[in-house]
């Protein structure tokens, strides 16, 4: 019977995702990932989705992705699209934090509204089983001996793993600058490089090693966190001798421009939620620590968190330098040198033209081709940019509109009606099918 | 227990009515999500995951396997038929695919593109049944040096995709190569060619790369040339295969299969690599290499097959080692932990039959994705029917949806309507748009693994050659650039065919 019960509601589901679920306003709630599906972001969203939707199935839960550098595009869209709107979350964290410092963002999290902190990952320190480094002691050993010998591996570069890779040098003597710390896109591309034996050490979440510790194929040196981790043989970096702890948290922030009660409201929903049997099942899978947190208490942990990357950032930059035994290219490097390259072959190809002898270019544009163009590209660059003000459909069926017209056809007003009719129906799928609406007239100016 | 046995009872758990009714129902989803614009796989898994919520494992993955290669295989499909590559793993189907579909032979495109998905992705399934513990040892042992030299052989590679004038060509190259640089570089979090737009700190997507050059870039050479506006598209009488299109497509299949398996398997993974060598190879070895560029079926069997074979490999890591190596595998990682299942070294052990049931489901799966598409084939191609003024008005809007979606800024619509007029700008000059893309997908790729080997060996360039996969990667690079010419020297009796123009 269970089993049925649950077939039958797996067919609602099913129904509710294809044709579209009911909007009821009061309850509904939108949460911005700022990273692309599959990252810790979006499945704190998608679980966040998950326990507000068993809690109540009635009220419309949207995920909404928004990725790139960092979080801070997904946060710079937040802060000014979702303006004053009550029912919007976006999720962040740690590397938002550090990530704010290193992209200059012009916004930040002194720019929304703190609703709770939620999760946290407790960082390791680990080796792969063949290494010689028994504990933490002898890779510190070593790292003092020759810092540069020792390669650390772990996530992209000014997030979570490259903060503790470069505290830890600190805490123990070494420059920060003389890390060599190789940044790979997340830690499971780390977790690859270290078994295969390519860096000395690994930093990074414990989820992300979780499975290759238990197997035996990596050995965990120590924690980062403040307290041992149950069910894993390995010291806290206090216990081996370096005061430093670090969790890599998680929180949700709601949008700028919210009343004191709004906020409160939001935090309680949040409250709930946590509390859930379905938010417990979720920290027991995915072995993400409960820190909630929200209220005052949780506006001065972004406060001490925000001076503390911020300083440790400004320690990093002011004496990052180079510091291989050899020439080697920076990240520089290529785009100047593809630059050049490319200007010179451009230059090569003029002078070539300007000789003539080249008859398999095509013939030049007629002047009436150049308007046709124009047509095109001035209705896709109003599309982008009226589209916030006057929604997707108007502006999408002017581009329309002028493609059908460059392409030859000369009988607007049909081309009217049939791009209104196309881009309605895409606009209705987005919003009905896929619960990614489509912007509607007035986004830009929602309350 | 040993791998058949495990899969056959594998098949009796997906074979039930029900779960086999979830597979057809993930595919109709994810097939119809996966062809609307800028809704690439990964996207289509997580936007369809609170559906299977209320299921058993068992069902909840079927459904997915139909979800995946339905989404997939979506993307093929809008690449084929408007041009716009849905995601990065279908930008080369476009180059050949959207050619064919303009000569007419839209329904050959899509069937071989249908076929060769399913050969691939059976034969892909297959050979993750019985080696996926092996292919993950050899992935592990693929450090930035390795990949170093694999990017350096694709560019020797796909030099033939220069065309006949290398200079115009090796301008698209570095064109691309400049725009794929742009953005925060991984390594060090230092922000290249932004020149202070916060937009352009999460760089150029490839996809918005390619939708900007091929359909916006299209459509303004047709609006600007009227002569080219009127020898759009009609339609070939017939809609199938013929049997000259089998004899062409089989040995692609099977060489993109062996291609993209063993390159989905590797842990930085990606199908844009595995495409861009299967295209490569096919140019090259085909007896039409003059039909390149202009609709050889080669060019959309060898990257289809390729790139369905390598998602299979994606799975490698991700159930050996728990590595996720696409978005799409990320995902499907976040679903295992659904429904409390941990992907990694112990999964084989702890959980046999939910692995062998995957295995069947996929291959379910496949079979599923068949069934469907082959039938809808007559139905896409009937889009085609619609006159141009309509239909590449209808590409324009598909093109802005689906570049906005991608991160929903008003920037990405930009970009792709300057990157239509840089394509624009190049055909004119007599310039090829594939290399602009090899540049975009390769260029800041090699750029990255360089340095990361560099900086693994701590600055000694001997580390970039002195492992032994390495050297011999390089090796093959050195072989390829110097022995087609001595071969020719050698046949220097025989007269070599001019390409036609």
């Amino acid at each position: 019977m269970p089993r049925r019960a649950r077939t039958a509601a797996g067919w609602t589901c099913a129904a509710a995702i294809a044709l579209g679920a009911a909007t009821a306003a009061a309850q509904s709630l939108t949460i911005v990932a700022p990273a692309a599906p599959g990252g810790g972001w979006d499945q704190t969203a998608r679980a966040l989705q998950h326990a507000f939707t068993t809690a109540d199935p009635a009220s419309p839960i949207q995920v909404e992705n928004v990725p790139g550098a960092a979080g801070t595009i997904g946060l710079a869209r937040f802060v000014s699209a979702e303006r004053g709107r009550p029912d919007a979350l976006l999720v962040t964290g740690l590397v938002m934090v550090s990530g704010i410092v290193a992209t200059r963002s012009v916004v930040s999290l002194g720019d929304v509204t703190p609703i709770a902190r939620l999760t946290g990952e407790d960082e390791v320190i680990v080796v792969p089983a063949s290494s010689p480094h028994r504990t933490l002691q002898d890779l510190i050993t070593a790292f003092r001996r020759e810092p540069r010998r020792v390669s650390w591996g772990g996530g992209s570069a000014g997030g979570t793993d490259d903060l503790l890779a470069r505290l830890l040098a600190e805490a123990v003597g070494v420059a920060p600058a003389d890390v060599n710390y190789v940044a790979f896109s997340g830690g499971g591309e780390a977790l690859a490089a270290l078994l295969g034996g390519q860096v000395t050490a690994g930093v990074s979440g414990l989820g992300e090693f979780a499975q290759s510790l238990a197997a035996g194929q990596l050995r965990a040196l120590a924690v980062a966190s403040p307290e041992r981790v149950a069910g894993l043989d390995a010291p806290t970096l206090r216990e081996a001798g370096v005061a430093l702890d670090l969790a890599n948290w998680r929180a949700v922030v709601a949008p700028p421009g919210l009343s004191d009660a709004e906020a409160a409201r939001l935090a309680d929903r949040v409250r709930r939620v946590v509390q859930s049997a379905t938010w417990r099942e979720t920290l027991a899978r995915t072995g993400w620590t409960d820190l909630h947190l929200d209220g005052p208490p949780f506006r001065q942990f972004l406060l001490a968190e925000q001076a503390r990357v911020e300083a440790v950032l400004r320690r990093l930059d002011a004496n990052r330098a180079p510091a291989t035994s050899s020439w080697t290219p920076t990240s520089a490097t290529l785009p100047r040198l593809a630059i050049a390259v490319t200007l010179a072959l451009l230059a090569w190809h003029a002078w070539q033209r300007r000789r003539g002898d080249d008859s398999r270019d095509e013939p030049s544009v007629p002047q009436a081709g150049h308007v046709r163009v124009a047509a095109i590209v001035g209705a896709a660059l109003f599309h982008a940019v009226a589209q916030p003000i006057l929604g997707f459909v108007p502006t999408a069926t002017t581009v329309f509109v002028a493609g059908a017209f460059a392409l030859g056809s000369v009988r607007p007003r049909r081309d009217i009606a049939v791009g209104l009719a196309v881009t309605a129906t895409v606009a209705m799928v987005f919003a009905y099918g896929l619960g990614v609406p489509l912007p509607m007239p007035g986004a830009a100016w929602r309350r | 227990m040993t791998a058949f046995a495990g899969l056959a009872e594998g098949f009796v758990h997906a074979l039930s009515p029900a779960n086999l009714g979830w597979g057809a129902l993930g595919v109709t989803l994810g097939t119809a999500v996966g062809v609307l614009p800028g809704i690439g796989p990964a996207l289509t898994v997580a936007l369809l995951l609170p559906a299977t919520y209320g299921l058993d494992p068992t069902g909840a993955f079927i459904m997915f396997a139909g979800i995946y290669y339905g989404g997939m295989y979506g993307g093929s499909t809008t690449s084929i038929l408007l041009n716009t590559p849905g995601e990065s793993s279908t930008i080369v189907t476009a180059l050949e695919g959207h050619q064919m579909a303009r000569r007419g032979r839209a329904g050959a495109a899509l069937s071989t593109a249908a076929i060769g998905s399913f050969v691939a992705g059976t034969l892909g399934t297959l050979a993750l049944t019985v080696a996926a513990p092996t292919m993950a040892q050899l992935a592990i042992a693929f450090g930035p040096a390795e990949y170093l030299a694999l990017i350096a052989l694709a560019f020797v590679a796909t030099a033939t995709l220069l065309g006949d004038r290398p200079a115009a060509g090796a301008l698209s190259l570095m064109t691309g190569v400049v725009l794929g640089l742009v953005g925060i570089d991984r390594l060090s979090g230092e922000a290249r060619l932004t020149f202070g737009v916060p937009y352009l700190l999460d760089g150029l997507d490839p996809t918005i790369v390619a939708i900007g050059l091929f359909a916006v870039g299209e459509t303004l050479s047709l609006a600007a040339d009227p002569i080219g506006a009127t020898s759009v598209l009609p339609l070939e009488r017939s809609r199938w295969m013929t049997r000259d299109d089998w004899a062409r497509s089989w040995k692609p299949w099977l060489r993109g299969t062996i291609i993209g398996f063993p390159l989905g398997a590797l842990p930085a993974g990606g199908a844009e690599l595995p495409t861009l060598l299967s295209y490569a190879v096919e140019k090259r070895l085909s007896r039409h290499p003059a039909e390149f560029g202009h609709g050889a079926i080669e060019g959309v069997a060898g990257p289809e097959a390729a790139n369905n074979a390598s998602a299979a490999g994606t799975l490698v890591p991700l159930l050996t080692l728990g590595l996720p190596a696409s978005a799409t595998a990320a995902v499907l990682l976040a679903a295992f932990q659904q429904f409390g299942l941990q992907a990694g070294p112990l999964l084989f052990q702890h959980e046999p039959q939910f692995v062998w049931t995957l295995l069947a489901s996929l291959y379910v799966g496949n079979v599923l994705l068949l069934v469907l598409n082959l039938p809808l084939v007559r139905l896409w191609v009937q889009l085609l029917k619609v006159p141009a003024p309509w239909l590449y008005g209808g590409i324009l809007v598909v093109a802005s949806v689906g570049a906005w979606s991608v991160h929903r800024a008003a920037g990405d619509v930009i970009a792709m309507t300057a990157i239509g007029l840089l394509g624009f700008a190049l055909r004119r000059g007599g310039a090829p748009l594939a290399p602009v893309m090899i540049g975009v997908m390769l260029g800041p790729a090699a750029d990255m693994h360089l340095r990361r080997a560099l900086a693994v060996g701590d600055g000694g360039w001997a580390s970039l050659v002195d492992r032994p996969l390495a050297g011999a990667l390089w090796a093959v690079c050195a072989l390829l650039i110097v022995a087609p010419p001595l071969w020719r020297r050698g046949r220097a009796g025989t007269p070599v065919r001019p390409p036609a123009s």
